[in-house]
């Protein structure tokens, strides 16, 4: 009997099937959601508004995953999987690191509010966002290169591309990516509070 | 259904690959068609994935989704062919981009359905097994694949039931059409998350001990002559960014 619980209790902060489980379902959720907003980005305006809409709704199933996070590295697996899914998908490898560090940076300040800090909450889907803007980087660092992979979408989509996308963007779509993810927090928050705190599934 | 193409119903004939063989075969067209690597020099490169593409769904028994896949890309291609010298303004740029984003991210959807379709969650932990990565990230991923279907189901439900409601595009109600299609899909996934779990836990995922499988995985004859060519595009583009070529 003694042996059992101590076990339990040593494997209480290790990450369970549940948790990984929870995981998969979430990233699953956020990655479609994502992916079916990345498709409007070939109407050029569109492309930088991407660091502003995703986080957007993207913060509303990330609140509710937070509220199933307890244990140390789910946020960071979460982010090591939307770093490869982009790589499977084609949008360049960039995407991973950024993750990585975004992940952990949200993953300790979770840990520090003790994984139920409402406040803390929203902070932590600021920065799980940033990986989005991993996937900007070939555009500011080698824009002649990024356009000639694409060059079928036609000059027009380029030029178009390039007057709204000058290097001074790169920072501004960093801290985008990082407010509306805040504010996607905060959505999210709100959407809790009204729908799922209620039904009894956050 | 039209989802019924995602379904995993594993592959009982013709020609097996390894799980392995066609998540390098997935990021190889993705990188190159999708991604576009290498760029103008590897244009050529681009119509023989495609073709590979196709042939794995006709060899996998997917007709439907081949022919779907065929019907598309020759439908941008003639779009491109026919229908752009007769376009201007901005119109043109429109049909321009539609036909360069269809025919870029078509061959990649489908080599992700025929990976996805023909790959049991079993065959995909046991070749991730074999390749040492971390159960960390393979359990998540599992159920990954095997909740892409559950949500575009879910989804198109809802949407379904929404449009009934009128709750759709062009109702001028940007932030409801939102709300009132997400609450209900995070609803029934964080249910359908629960009754996973459970499921996954009578088999004994998530114990300490190593669990077995009984999935025979292994590379072929045929896994090797597409690892080689996938491994040759890529020397080649090496070659090419080196100088040699």
């Amino acid at each position: 009997m003694f042996t059992n619980t101590t076990t339990t209790r040593k494997n209480s902060n290790r990450l369970a099937g549940k948790d990984l489980i929870n995981v998969g379902i979430y990233s699953a959720i956020y990655f479609v959601i994502i992916m079916a907003l990345a498709m409007t980005g070939y109407i050029p305006i569109m492309m930088p508004l991407l660091c502003v809409i995703g986080p957007l709704a993207g913060g509303i199933p990330f609140m509710l995953f937070l509220t199933k996070v307890k244990k140390f590295g789910m946020i960071l697996i979460m982010s090591a999987i939307m770093g490869i899914m982009m790589a499977l998908t084609g949008m360049g490898l960039y995407s991973l690191p950024v993750a990585l560090v975004s992940g952990l940076v949200a993953e300790l300040i979770w840990k520090r509010a003790k994984y139920s800090k409402a406040s803390s909450s929203v902070l932590v889907c600021g920065f799980f966002n940033i990986w989005m803007w991993g996937n900007f980087i070939p555009l500011f660092i080698n824009p002649d290169g990024y356009f000639s992979t694409r060059t079928e979408f036609g000059a027009g989509y380029e030029a178009a591309l390039t007057a709204l996308l000058p290097s001074w963007m790169s920072p501004v779509l960093l801290v985008s990516c990082f407010a509306f993810g805040i504010l996607g927090g905060l959505l999210g928050r709100v959407l809790l509070k009204k729908h799922f705190i209620k039904a009894g599934i956050a | 259904m039209s989802l019924g193409i995602l379904q995993t119903t594993g592959q009982q004939r013709g020609m097996i690959l390894d799980p392995r063989t066609k998540l390098l075969l997935l990021i190889t067209v993705s990188t190159f068609v999708l991604g576009g690597l290498g760029g103008e020099k590897f244009s050529s490169v681009i119509p023989a994935l495609c073709l590979i593409t196709l042939i794995l769904l006709l060899t996998a028994g997917r007709i439907k989704a081949a022919v779907i896949y065929l019907a598309a890309y020759l439908a941008a291609w003639l779009a491109a062919l026919l229908l752009l010298p007769q376009l201007s303004g901005p119109l043109y740029f429109l049909v321009l981009g539609s036909v360069g984003i269809f025919s870029r991210v078509m061959p990649g959807v489908a080599m992700g359905v025929y990976v996805v379709s023909t790959t049991t969650v079993s065959e995909f932990t046991a070749a991730m097994q074999r390749m040492h990565i971390s159960e960390k990230i393979i359990i998540p991923f599992s159920v990954m694949f095997r909740f892409f279907p559950t949500v575009g189901e879910e989804f198109s439900a809802i949407n379904a039931a929404m449009r009934m409601r009128g709750i759709s595009f062009g109702g001028g109600r940007i932030g409801k059409m939102l709300e009132y299609r997400l609450v209900p899909l995070l609803t029934c996934s964080a249910r359908i998350g629960e009754e996973l779990s459970a499921a996954a836990l009578t088999r004994g995922l998530g114990g300490n001990v190593k669990r077995t499988n009984i999935c025979c995985i292994g590379f072929k004859m045929q896994d090797v002559i597409f690892i080689a060519l996938c491994f040759t595009a890529f020397a080649a583009v090496a070659l090419v960014y080196l100088g040699v070529l």
